[in-house]
């Protein structure tokens, strides 16, 4: 099974806004509409009623069974959850799940028609389903119970719905520095750093050695965000707390504000840039492939990417040897936490005929057995967001379970911007100038006029 | 009635009056042939394009995201993306982009389409390899150029001590541009260069053997002759390339994905980011105003074309 993500999803974990949990009542007291409503006001009613009409068919009742559609789209797992759709339907005869590996989830809600359950990566945009209201609210199912509550708190970060649950994680990704043993013991390191200062000790001893110590790809925006972005920041921002902050204040937002970008964002952005001697020539001009043939070529030490570049390194040189650890952004070796994300969730939609939502749970009930949940963690390189689950045995990501055994981890700062405000190119422009607080006025900024208008 | 009956029934009608005729007149004052032909047309039109747009300025009002409840905003969208930055930029960089690549391709696409009007060897040869961008997908192209920019351009010019080529044209702020405008020229000169053959084709061979029988130069006669009786045509290419230039999208996003920093960001790429994050009715409110600019553009290329004698 190939581990790979590529650069969309990798994209695609560059999210979320603090979207505060809007109620369905029109905030400023005007007239609420929904789309139906305001067809027929136009007159157009038949073509909207027509359209989900025709799509309603999807999923029925035939035969005794009940028919319903899950949708999980994350490329490199479809075969997996193949089987398990295969064996779940093997092993009963009362649900027969079909899975949908191809849907887009916004123009399904767009026709009303969300599949039956969904398995996918939780972001900004699968946030403002929760946001919105338009998910089923799982507090009361006894799997809600097994979920360790530092991992169920990550949906929170992004959004809310009324104090509901509406997500239940099913596999976390953990970020780190990826770093080549061989290298590293060429150079003579025997411990991976714990402090930021040893980490600095660490990229000397590579650059000493005529090595790149740090691999950088800025061609791609997404990249930089993620890597070396969202790890110096987060490391030393408590991030969910910041963008909680920035909420708060939404239209305040500005020089006396609490928090901001200028404030809180400024020195990690310093201490970032202060690694560019360190980065190979010309990062610039590399983009996502370039850096992963010259860090499986060992042309350097460490690459800040995800464990989706480890699969894609491996193609290139399987025998190469990695590891990963979490970048110590201070140096205090107990702050340090690592990136996280919420490669796979599981939702269902708020509306749906109550037979298929019990099919649903019934398909949940399998996918979410430990046995099940466990395995496929284990099998895809990522840790298991359930209570006690046993640790990751890979050794290519294994440095990383200490810090989400603990709860030590964050959702990258980048992810929770919407991708309106281009941080990615912002971030580009600040690593090619160095203009530190051109970046830091470009979000408040960016922030300020977002909070002004959907306060509108 | 058939299509091929009419004109002998409308005579008919004509010298015999009839009850009929007079009954199909009330209620088709347009032949039933033109209607069966236009409707179909004009309701796929309205119901793919105008309805979509017509909703989509609606919800430009609104905090809409696509799905789920919403209310009315009122101006809250335009103003908000009025005092955006990254927009305000957008639509500087497209419109300086949509100008400079608009004059590039229609001056390459002009002389090669009179040299490969010329009577040369190979000529059905040429004009096929430079037929081939069109038929290539934009997205493709431009992942093949970032490599060759990034890549091969700054070896080769390292070799031959090229200073402003060594490193990769789209890795400045500055230059990065220009490495759109020429991609983008490139897959767009074949389309404008099949109009001005067509055009070459068109001008009778007498007018060359009588001019250069008087004795006019290569160059006058393409300043007194080619390029006038060519000038309908390069109306409607720049009109045409113009009007693919402002909605650039897929060259912009393989090429740089907007950067470095934002300085190559689209207008299009802009509104497209709305799509996804529930910023859909913001960036629909960015799209009327794109498409308020490109309705002058187009009526002012109209009017040009008024002043050319009803060309089109």
């Amino acid at each position: 099974m190939q581990q790979g993500k590529g650069p969309r999803s990798g994209r695609n974990h560059r999210t979320v806004a603090p979207v505060t949990s809007a109620a369905p009542e029109a905030p400023g007291g005007g007239p609420v509409l929904n789309r139906r409503s305001m067809m027929k006001a136009l007159g157009l009613g038949a073509a909207g009623i027509a359209v989900p009409g025709l799509v309603a068919g999807c999923s029925s009742s035939s035969g005794g069974a009940t028919r319903i559609v899950f949708e999980e789209t994350k490329p490199e797992v479809v075969p997996y959850f193949n089987n398990l759709v295969a064996k779940f339907n093997a092993s009963q005869s009362k649900v027969v799940v079909t899975h949908d590996f191809t849907s887009s989830l916004i123009a399904e809600f767009v026709r009303g028609n969300p599949p039956a359950i969904d398995c996918d990566n939780y972001n900004l945009t699968t946030s403002i389903f929760v946001a919105r209201g338009v998910l089923a609210d799982l507090a009361d199912l006894p799997q809600a119970k097994t979920i360790d509550p530092n991992i169920q708190a990550l949906v929170t970060q992004y959004a809310s719905f009324q104090g509901e649950t509406s997500v239940l994680p099913y596999s976390v990704a953990a970020e780190g520095v990826i770093y080549n043993r061989d290298l590293f013991d060429k150079v003579g390191v025997s411990a991976v750093p714990t402090t930021w200062t040893e980490f600095l000790a660490v990229c000397e001893k590579f650059k000493s050695k005529g090595i790149v110590p740090i691999y950088q790809t800025y061609g791609d925006t997404w990249t930089t965000q993620q890597g070396l972005f969202d790890y110096t920041a987060g490391g030393m921002v408590d991030v969910a707390a910041f963008y909680q902050g920035l909420a708060r204040e939404a239209t305040n937002l500005g020089p006396n504000s609490s928090v901001s970008f200028e404030k809180d964002f400024t020195a990690p952005c310093k201490q970032m840039l202060s690694l560019a001697p360190y980065f190979n020539e010309n990062p610039i001009a590399k983009h996502y492939a370039d850096g992963n043939l010259a860090f499986a070529n060992g042309q350097a030490g460490m690459y800040m990417q995800g464990p989706w570049a480890v699969g894609q390194v491996l193609a290139i040189s399987p025998k190469l040897k990695l590891g990963t650890f979490a970048l110590p952004a201070t140096d205090d070796a107990s702050q340090t936490k690592c990136r996280v994300n919420l490669d796979l969730a599981i939702w269902l939609p708020r509306s749906q005929p109550a037979s298929q939502h019990t099919a649903a749970i019934q398909f949940l009930d399998y996918l979410m057995q430990p046995s099940v949940m466990n395995a496929y963690n284990q099998a895809n390189l990522a840790f298991s967001p359930l209570k006690n689950a046993p640790p990751q045995k890979s050794p290519l990501v294994s440095g990383l379970q200490p810090y989400v055994s603990s709860g030590r981890f964050y959702q990258g700062p980048g992810t929770y911007v919407p991708l309106t405000i281009p941080i990615g190119n912002f971030i580009q422009e600040m690593m090619l100038t160095g203009n530190v607080s051109g970046f830091t006025s470009s979000m408040d900024g960016a922030f300020k006029r977002l909070a002004i208008r959907t306060s509108a | 009635m058939t299509a091929t009956a009419l004109p002998s029934q409308r005579a008919a009608d004509r010298s015999r009056p009839s009850v009929l005729g007079a009954v199909k007149k009330i209620f088709f004052p347009v032949s039933p042939t033109y209607l069966f032909m236009i409707i179909p047309a004009i309701a796929l039109f309205s119901f793919f394009i105008i309805y979509p747009a017509v909703v989509g300025m609606f919800y430009s009002f609104t905090n809409y995201v696509g799905y789920g409840t919403w209310h009315f905003v009122g101006l809250a969208n335009y103003k908000a993306a009025f005092s955006d930055p990254t927009i305000r930029d957008s639509y500087g960089f497209t419109l300086l982009f949509a100008v400079v690549a608009c004059i590039v391709t229609n001056v390459v696409a002009m002389a090669l389409a009179i040299a490969l009007n010329a009577k040369i060897k190979w000529r059905a040869g040429f004009r096929t390899v430079y037929f081939m961008p069109l038929v290539i997908s934009g997205l493709v192209i431009s992942y093949i150029f970032t490599f060759i920019f990034s890549n091969s351009v700054p070896i080769i010019a390292a070799a031959i001590h090229f200073a402003p080529l060594e490193t990769s044209i789209l890795a400045n702020q500055h230059t990065a541009w220009l490495g759109i405008v020429f991609v983008a020229s490139w897959v767009a000169i074949p389309g404008a260069l099949i109009i001005f053959l067509a055009g070459l084709v068109s001008i009778p061979t007498e007018v060359y053997e009588a001019a250069s029988i008087d004795g006019a130069s290569a160059w006058k006669q393409f300043q007194r002759m080619t390029f006038p009786l060519l000038f309908p045509f390069f109306v409607i290419n720049t009109i045409l390339t113009f009007k693919n230039f402002l909605s650039v999208y897929d060259i912009t996003v393989g090429l740089t994905n907007g950067g470095p920093g934002t300085a190559t960001t689209s207008v299009s790429m802009t509104i497209f980011s709305g799509f996804f994050n529930g910023d859909y009715a913001y960036q629909m409110a960015n799209a009327v105003v794109f498409f308020l600019i490109t309705l002058l553009f187009a009526i002012f290329q109209l009017g040009v074309i008024r002043r050319q004698g009803g060309l089109l």
